[in-house]
């Protein structure tokens, strides 16, 4: 039997609408990782966070045994939504920050800063499967990961994605000048008396709570995808930094609405159509690139 | 006598507690225009970061009455990957004025459109940064710095790596700037001789001090 279109929406509108807001906010701050060379964060900082949420599922049964959440049983914790994403988001966001920190330090070391990131993509990426198959409770996730599949969005998780995103875009567009001038002239930023660390600390924490949030809701092959692909393609087309923002979330939507379409007409994972789309965006980045030369 | 924009009274600075320069003595006056020259490592950059307040002095004093100082950095320290054009660059001069959601208002956007027609490159302003030439990066920072509105203009080696003739031009610009303006302009250049015209002291940093050139060592590049 067809499916119409209507359905679909009713069916899909939160995972589409949390995409579509995945697909504007992620390649803003994909843009300043790209222009920091830092561009490698954005592959290896979801997978930090995909294996803290396995860590929180491998250590489920303790957490709730010694420190508990809200008094819930474990049946019931899995149950409710709000205290099970509250605090598997704790565990994403602990080993994103600590990655965050990891790859600061090492990036003091620039020589073997790539091999320690790759090293520690694969070390979070096995991590991730064994946690989560140690796990009674995590092969769900574990399974959901391996296929791409963005884990079911429900109201709360768009709410709890819409809540997020939205105070990282405000704090974003309300600091985008300080960070700006901070990435691209550090010594210039100190003369103009700007807090040089805790503007950096503050982008910090904004890649933290995206990836933290978008890993545990939309998986991370999204967030590799949305951090990635749309500013390198925007990169090659921008004639301005302005225009670089615009054209990468541009990218980024329109690669969350093609790769959703694909997703449901062909019957592909979601989460790889989305990438799979962004990767079409490299074609005339790549044009540009070579014509800029 | 027009008080001056820096004094710096015995003043040393250094990293760690250990001092790199010392028993500095420094007047920075308006429409002066300095030199401060030595070799790799003489700690010409650690006593220019002291100037701009970037360090705190370790003994001594410094005593700046300046609103506001210019700076002009190593332009090969700006990353070319960021796809910035020559308006975005000078603007970015007006930023310690801004904060949070205040964009740039007209007298802002005036004043980097001014400054880069002072420069001579308001006609480039659409371009990327990147792709101007090393000389014309340079003019396009010195317009990002007088976007700032200075007292003190400070520049880092803004000679090195451009030809003689772009050379020329931007020590041109500085000494117009300097006689216009009460402006007071400190150049940090390993090679004080292509400025030595425009330059009303050459100060040498080397042993751990700072002298300044006699005339004649002046002339002849001598440390």
């Amino acid at each position: 039997m067809e499916v119409t279109w209507a359905e679909i929406w009713e069916l899909f509108h939160f995972a589409l609408l949390a995409a579509l807001l995945a697909g504007f906010v992620c390649p803003l701050l994909g843009c300043f990782l790209l222009v920091r060379r830092t561009g490698f964060y954005g592959v290896a900082l979801p997978q930090f966070a995909a294996a803290g949420v396995s860590l929180g599922y491998a250590l489920l049964p303790w957490w709730i045994s010694t420190v508990g959440i809200g008094g819930l049983d474990l049946r019931t914790a899995l149950e409710t939504p709000h205290a099970i994403e509250t605090y598997l988001l704790g565990w994403a966001s602990i080993t994103t920050l600590g990655g965050i920190f990891f790859l600061a330090l090492l990036g003091r070391r620039r020589e073997t800063e790539a091999g320690w990131v790759a090293a520690g993509f694969a070390v979070a990426g096995a991590a991730t499967i064994l946690l989560g198959l140690s796990s009674p409770v995590g092969d769900e996730f574990v399974h959901g990961l391996l296929h791409g599949e963005l884990l079911i969005v429900g109201l709360h998780e768009f709410e709890t994605i819409a809540a997020v995103f939205g105070l990282v875009l405000v704090l974003f567009l309300l600091f985008h000048k300080d960070l700006l001038l901070v990435s691209y002239d550090r010594e210039t930023a100190l003369v103009l008396r700007k807090n040089v660390r805790a503007i950096e600390v503050l982008l910090a924490v904004l890649v933290g709570l995206t990836v933290s949030v978008g890993t545990l809701i939309l998986g991370p092959v999204v967030l590799f995808g949305l951090l990635v692909l749309p500013p390198l393609a925007a990169h090659g087309m921008a004639r301005s930094m302005g225009s670089f923002y615009w054209i990468a979330s541009l990218l980024g939507i329109g690669s969350a609405l093609l790769g959703f379409y694909a997703s449901i007409r062909v019957d592909w994972p979601l989460g790889p159509s989305v990438v799979a789309a962004a990767a079409l965006g490299l074609i005339p980045g790549c044009i540009g690139s070579l014509r800029r030369g | 006598m027009q008080s001056a924009w820096v004094s710096l009274r015995g003043a040393s600075f250094g990293y760690g507690g250990q001092a790199v320069v010392s028993g500095i003595n420094l007047r920075v006056e308006p429409g002066s225009f300095l030199g401060i020259t030595g070799e790799n490592g003489s700690g010409k950059t650690t006593l220019l970061r002291g100037i701009l307040g970037l360090l705190a002095p370790l003994s001594g004093s410094v005593d700046r009455r300046t609103r506001s100082m210019g700076y002009v950095p190593q332009r090969e320290h700006l990353d070319s990957v960021y796809p910035l054009t020559v308006e975005e660059v000078v603007r970015m001069g007006a930023y310690g004025r801004l904060s949070g959601l205040r964009r740039l208002g007209h007298d802002e956007r005036e004043l980097a459109r001014t400054s880069l027609e002072r420069v001579g490159l308001l006609h480039r302003q659409r371009e990327l940064f990147a792709r101007l030439s090393g000389g014309q990066r340079q003019r396009a920072l010195i317009a990002r710095a007088l976007v700032m509105r200075p007292d003190v203009l400070v520049l880092d080696e803004p000679t090195s790596g451009v030809d003689a003739q772009a050379q020329d031009r931007i020590l041109g610009l500085l000494d117009e700037l300097r006689r216009e303006t009460p402006l007071a302009i400190l150049l940090v250049t390993h090679d004080p001789e292509p400025a030595r015209l425009f330059l009303s002291a050459v100060l040498s940093v080397g042993g751990g001090t700072v002298r300044e050139l006699s005339p004649e060592e002046s002339v002849l590049g001598v440390r």
